[in-house]
């Protein structure tokens, strides 16, 4: 048979390329339910990372059912809120529900063209409260988790991750342990323009809600930089609505406690 | 085994090692030789991937069309890297070192060695002979990238596998080992004493 013949060759090709695309459709389907409990798993790594429980590597050691039983046994709630800051509904504490890295692009959409949103929240028994943000680094997607004390105005933690930043350069976001440390102890503040910013040459030493930008990665860390900024703008209403609550809160426990002292001295004064 | 079968196996593991003589794969040998543990996983899928490519383009050599036959061989490379990487992703203890292999794991398809081995060896060769050239390769390949991130891991960051071996020494890490331009030196002290020992490789 000739097999240099124009029908040849495309015949050849086509089958070829049918039988390929069939063996990766089959292969993925059946491989799928595992690598997704891998996605899970590693997704609740990186909250608990950001949370600043335990290392990441720590996750990778103890595996995936510790992992996700320690997030189980720390988690205080996790919910979706809206764009009012009101929550939507309640993920499932025992299932270990969360948002997926997919999930999240989903949103990103709806947040990006202002259209309604529900983006998660997750907070632990010890007063932290997690939040994704989700953006385009410089070739495809970044995503990662920022971390808040129980006083909301104190960044607990940090952790990153991307699909295809350059190792070394944009990679840093995920793999520079002091990248992510220099989050430790900032704070977000909608009063600035930018409610946080990741500087290029360097963040002001005053400046409370700023980082350094990393050097060579320029596009990385300006992705990035939109990225939390566009979710702190969706967590807005839902951020300070918690804030104002724990002041109103902190103020009527002080009055509370005004209103007590005032009696007590009327009790001594008719002694 | 015969002699011819010796050679197919031994050459490019020694004498015509795909990267201290042919110089291909340097890329990816420059990025993954940080930790023993990422640099055994990517000399494993290369070797995986060059010896099963190679088999089955040398079985189908016979039917390739002549003009699309690069077009043929990337998309047979590009299945075996897809498995090799869908594999890794769906198990528990490989997936993290997917994740942190990232983008070479796909780029293994760009890899010069495994279309370098196709068109040199598979194409004009039976299976079993090509089988056999694929897998040396990717081992001659993988040799290297063990001895470099042996090197790199151990002065870089005092580990072995992650095991502290020189920390517990008072060792202070030298971060140059980590960063990519160290793996060059590297390869090219390999190649240096490669040179000296076999005579025969210096350029005149």
């Amino acid at each position: 048979m000739n097999t240099n013949s124009n029908t040849y060759t495309v015949i050849y090709t086509t089958l070829v390329c049918v039988l390929v695309a069939a063996i990766l459709a089959f292969v993925s389907q059946l491989l799928k339910p595992k690598q997704e409990a891998n996605e899970k798993a590693e997704t609740i790594s990186q909250i608990l990372t950001a949370a600043g429980f335990d290392e990441k590597a720590h996750w990778q050691e103890i595996g995936n059912a510790a992992t996700i039983d320690f997030y189980k046994e720390n988690l205080a709630e996790a919910y979706t809120v809206s764009a009012q800051g009101a929550q939507v509904k309640s993920l499932d504490k025992a299932k270990a529900d969360i948002y997926s890295v997919s999930d999240l692009k989903v949103q990103n959409r709806a947040i990006k063209a202002g259209k309604d949103y529900e983006i998660p929240v997750y907070t632990f028994t010890n007063g932290v409260t997690v939040i994704p943000v989700y953006g385009a680094g410089l070739w495809g997607p970044v995503w990662g988790y920022l971390s808040f004390d129980a006083s909301l105005d104190n960044i607990e933690g940090a952790y990153f991750d991307h699909e295809s930043e350059t190792p070394g350069l944009g990679g840093k976001i995920k793999d520079d342990p002091a990248f992510r440390a220099q989050f430790k102890g900032k704070n977000v503040n909608y009063a600035d323009a930018k409610a946080f910013e990741i500087v290029k040459g360097g963040a002001p030493a005053d400046k409370r809600n700023a980082i350094d930008a990393i050097t060579g990665a320029t596009m990385t860390s300006k992705g990035l930089d939109e990225a939390i900024n566009n979710w702190l703008g969706a967590f807005k209403a839902y951020l300070q609505g918690r804030i104002q609550a724990k002041a109103a809160e902190a103020e009527a426990a002080a009055a509370a406690a005004a209103e007590a002292e005032a009696a007590e001295t009327e009790t001594q004064t008719a002694e | 085994m015969n002699q011819k079968m010796k050679e197919t196996i031994l050459n490019p593991i020694l004498k015509g090692n795909p990267i201290t003589v042919l110089v291909l794969g340097i890329c990816s040998s420059l990025a993954v030789t940080v930790e023993m543990k990422g640099a055994l996983v990517m000399a494993l899928s290369v070797t995986l991937v060059t010896g099963l490519s190679s088999l089955i383009c040398s079985l189908l050599r016979k039917t390739i069309p002549n003009r699309v036959r690069i077009i043929i061989q990337l998309v047979v490379v590009a299945l075996m890297v897809i498995l090799v990487d869908q594999l890794l992703k769906s198990f528990e203890g490989t997936y993290p070192i997917d994740k942190q292999l990232s983008v070479y794991i796909g780029l293994i398809i760009t890899n010069c060695i495994v279309m370098g081995r196709i068109e040199a060896f598979a194409l004009g060769n039976k299976p079993i002979p090509s089988l056999l050239d694929g897998l040396a390769n990717g081992v001659g390949y993988g040799l290297i990238l063990i001895i470099v991130a042996f090197f790199r891991e151990l002065l870089g960051s005092g580990t072995l596998f992650g095991i502290p071996v020189l920390a517990k020494l008072g060792y202070v890490n030298n971060g140059l080992m980590i960063l990519p331009p160290m793996a060059l030196i590297l390869i090219g002290c390999i190649i240096w004493v490669q040179r000296s020992i076999q005579k025969d490789l210096q350029e005149k």
